[in-house]
């Protein structure tokens, strides 16, 4: 195990050709030999399109299928997936000329020849092309496979990697041919549609009673989709309107207006209705009033100090008088009123659905206090 | 729940804790005076006569202090207990002394000194001896009925450990970033690049992992069985617990909370924060420091960090644990948590001070019964004071800074550096840092309550 984990590319691909039998080491060599200069030029060649890319696996397929090795394999793919598959060596072409005989495939061929020259007058090529330059014969796999590693490495491009990928593909986009598309084939031709009454099949006669009825399958299932989404609305739209209220009602008596003495701060209804009752003097004048006791600054719920005779929030410290004004901590205005008035029989009624603002000058409305 | 057992039943509670903290804290020093003398990396302080007064020998002599200690804290005799705590009047002395405005200042300036001499903090030996001491303190604090009660809490015992933690981590960068500024004015590469050797996933880091997984499973399950879950009573809309406090890592924000409107510290603070960590990138123009730790080749972006991470969020993070008590009024250490403690505060806004007091007349108000955009134009003339303040520290300080000395070196670089659009970003999140502690002087020291409040429509700042 320990030696199978050692075992390298170069070894791995070895092994492979030994399982093979040699038998494509003549067709693996020119292969193999057109690879690497193509990996070294890839941003060169990306304009073409996919039938041009599609030429060298096509004139190596038909060479000798069954003696395909590995390397070969990889070889191919790697043309397809580097996307310049097209052949730079002059040898090749020749080759691939000969096999497949098609005229596009010959301007592919010559706009590559020009491209091989362009860069081998390069001075970034040669230490990349130097394995293409060498007679098919003498390339061993060593060399192959340092012109593969040379190769610009995949995976995401960087910034700084980037000027020098794409500069060479503005300079030579013009001297590419692109050559003409090839025909489609018989099978990929789009057959004209059958349509039910042409041909009267089972599945045919359903889809024209469908779209005798509907439309169209499509348009039964959004009609459906539709109808589904306006139910649901509307369900939502009834559960915003519960059958029972389980919540205090909005409106309830606290007791007789003199109960309460001057000055005093009424609890029992926090614990129920979240309101205090107050007589107190605002602004010089003596009335009964109901404060919401929820705090201005972030909604916790003051707590009245009667030593102090303060509101005094738990959660940031502010603090209120007895009216309700603010006057410490961060709360940027006063304690809210409830309505409140003289019902029928005489008691205080308070009525939590309307709220008085102090800022907003609504303390002044004859709904927010009794006059004592 | 705060501090209100007799001595000797309380002593007894925490006798169990306090005895094996100390023993724990000399098997620590032992550990490292084993360690110091095993690896040889002992260093001779003095030397006198034959004794050689060595760093090893100074764990030691630690170790067999808090031996010593240990048995004194499992007896309950409370004379004896007294040696080992801080004296009740230093204790009612520091209390008295902790106010919002001496605590920040404190830790600012402790923070400060530990800055500037960091070279020498930093080492070892002394960062060794800081660690023993503020433990030490710890202990002694322990006894204190009032600071045991806050400290044990289930709530904040992790803060406890964070502030321990905390300071680990930043000793552990900055002994790095020292050693590395010594480096680099030799001409030396940076010790980051010297450890260049790659190790493997399996098995070093995958062991690694598996060991820290188990060790912290374990942890948890102590934890948890220890300190019983924080559970409070059923929530209430009508009740809120006093004092109520947001979870430990939001306390800073709540802190932030009392000094500004909700949408200004809930929303609009906490988003610049966000932005402002996400614009570094685009605003930082120094190449340098990129893979290893240095304070000299960043030392703006570092006291910048620093001071909004430690001193804007970790102190106030401690403050509103440790010192803020019910109405969440400010408490010492070793204060009881009074709910009925008075605290006169009366803040008044910028326009009161303004309309009022500086030119004596009454606040302009919109006439009874007038439209909207009469009444938005007397707000807009009754808070115009903050108004232009706050518009005019944001537009006309930017250039000031650039243009006036003191600053004027660091800011004019950056100007030039950064050009006007990324200046002006740049300083405009700066300002808004600093605003917080701004506003929470004001707040302390002539009860400022918003620079703009306009509560009608609110809108305060």
């Amino acid at each position: 195990m320990a030696d199978k984990k050692k075992l390298s590319v170069e070894e791995m691909l070895a092994a492979c050709r030994k399982q093979d039998g040699g038998g494509g080491a003549g067709a693996t060599a020119p292969q193999a030999q057109e690879d690497p200069s193509s990996q070294v030029t890839p941003p060169t060649e990306s304009t073409p399109t996919k039938a041009t890319k599609a030429t060298p696996a096509a004139a190596a397929k038909p060479a000798d299928r069954a003696k395909m090795s590995v390397a070969e394999m990889l070889a191919a793919a790697r043309g397809e997936r580097s996307e310049s598959a097209k052949p730079t060596s002059p040898a090749v072409p020749a080759r691939s000329e000969k096999e497949a005989g098609a005229v596009e495939k010959a301007v592919v061929a010559k706009g590559a020849e020009k491209a091989a020259a362009v860069k081998t007058a390069k001075p970034a090529a040669p230490p990349v092309g130097s394995p293409s330059t060498k007679s098919p014969g003498t390339l061993d796999t060593a060399s192959i496979l340092s012109a593969v590693r040379s190769a610009a490495k995949p995976g995401p491009v960087s910034k700084s990697e980037a000027p020098a990928r794409t500069k060479p593909v503005e300079e030579k986009s013009k001297k590419i041919v692109v050559p003409p598309m090839p025909e489609k084939p018989a099978y990929a031709v789009a057959r004209p549609m059958s349509t039910a009454a042409t041909t009267e099949t089972r599945r045919g006669f359903f889809a024209s009673v469908n779209a005798k009825i509907v439309g169209s399958s499509l348009a039964l299932g959004f009609a459906s989709l539709t109808v589904t989404h306006i139910l649901w609305v509307l369900g939502l739209a009834r559960f915003m309107f519960p059958n029972i209220l389980t919540e205090p009602p909005t409106r309830f008596k606290v007791g007789f207006p003199d109960v309460l003495g001057l000055g005093q701060v009424d609890e029992r209804f926090k614990a129920q209705f979240g309101v205090w009752i107050v007589k107190a003097e605002y602004e010089g004048q003596p009335q009964i009033f109901a404060i919401k006791s929820v705090c201005t600054h972030l909604g916790c719920t003051p707590n009245w100090l009667e030593a102090e005779q303060k509101f005094k929030c738990p959660c940031h410290g502010s603090g209120f008088y007895k009216d309700g004004v603010n006057f410490e901590g961060p709360a940027p205005r006063p304690l809210e009123r409830y309505a409140i008035r003289i019902s029928d029989d005489g008691q205080l009624e308070v009525d939590k659905s309307r709220v008085f603002h102090e800022e907003l000058g609504q303390w002044k409305d004859i709904s927010s206090f009794v006059p004592v | 729940m705060h501090g209100h057992l007799p001595l000797d039943e309380f002593l007894v509670q925490i006798r169990g804790f306090l005895g094996s903290y100390y023993v724990a804290l000399a098997t620590m020093n032992a550990i490292a005076a084993l360690y110091l003398w095993q690896t040889g990396k002992s260093k001779i302080w003095l030397r006198v006569g034959p004794i050689e007064l060595s760093s090893s020998l100074a764990c030691l002599a630690a170790s067999g202090l808090f031996l010593l200690v240990s048995p004194i804290a499992y007896s309950v005799d409370p004379s004896l207990v007294d040696v080992i705590s801080i004296p009740k009047p230093l204790r009612a002395g520091l209390d008295k002394a902790m106010t919002p405005v001496s605590y920040s200042i404190g830790t600012f300036f402790v923070l400060a000194v530990l800055f500037v001499g960091r070279r020498w903090f930093s080492r070892p030996e002394i960062a060794w001896t800081g660690l023993n001491l503020s433990l030490l303190l710890m202990g002694f604090s322990m006894t204190d009925q009032n600071f045991a009660s806050v400290v044990t809490k289930p709530d904040n015992v992790p803060i406890v450990g964070l502030v321990f933690l905390l300071g680990f981590f930043t000793w552990l960068a900055t002994r790095r970033a020292v050693l590395n500024d010594e480096r680099a004015a030799r001409g030396e590469p940076p010790l980051e690049a010297l450890d260049s050797e790659k190790v493997l996933v399996w098995p070093d880091l995958v062991y690694t992992e598996l060991i820290c997984m188990v060790a912290l499973t374990a942890l948890m399950l102590l934890w948890a069985i220890g300190l019983q879950a924080p559970l409070e009573e059923p929530a209430s809309a009508m009740k809120t617990p006093n004092p109520s406090k947001a979870p430990w890592y939001f306390l800073g924000l709540q802190e932030m909370l009392v000094y500004y409107d909700p949408w200004m510290a809930g929303v609009v603070l906490p988003v610049t924060v966000i932005g402002g960590l996400m614009a570094i990138p685009y605003l930082d123009f120094n190449k340098l420091g990129n893979g290893y730790y240095t304070i000299t080749q960043r030392r703006f972006a570092y006291v910048t960090f620093q001071f909004g991470f430690l001193v804007l969020w970790i102190t106030l993070i401690v403050m509103g644990t440790f010192l803020r008590g019910p109405n969440w009024n400010f408490f010492g250490f070793y204060e009881t948590w009074d709910a009925h403690k008075v605290e006169a505060l009366n803040n008044v806004d910028l326009s009161q001070h303004f309309w009022i007091s500086l030119l004596n007349r009454p606040m302009p108000k919109a006439p009874e019964n007038s439209d909207l955009l009469v009444k938005i134009v007397y707000v807009v003339f009754r808070e115009l004071p903050g108004i232009a303040l706050i518009a005019g520290y944001f537009t006309v300080l930017p250039p000031l800074l650039v243009i006036f000395p003191p600053f004027s070196a660091l800011f004019r670089n950056m100007y030039l550096k950064m050009g006007f659009l990324r200046y002006m970003v740049m300083s405009n999140l700066l300002l808004t840092m600093a605003l917080l502690p701004i506003k929470m002087v004001l707040r302390w020291t002539i009860n400022l309550k918003y620079f703009i409040a306009i509560p009608e429509y609110l809108l305060n700042f």
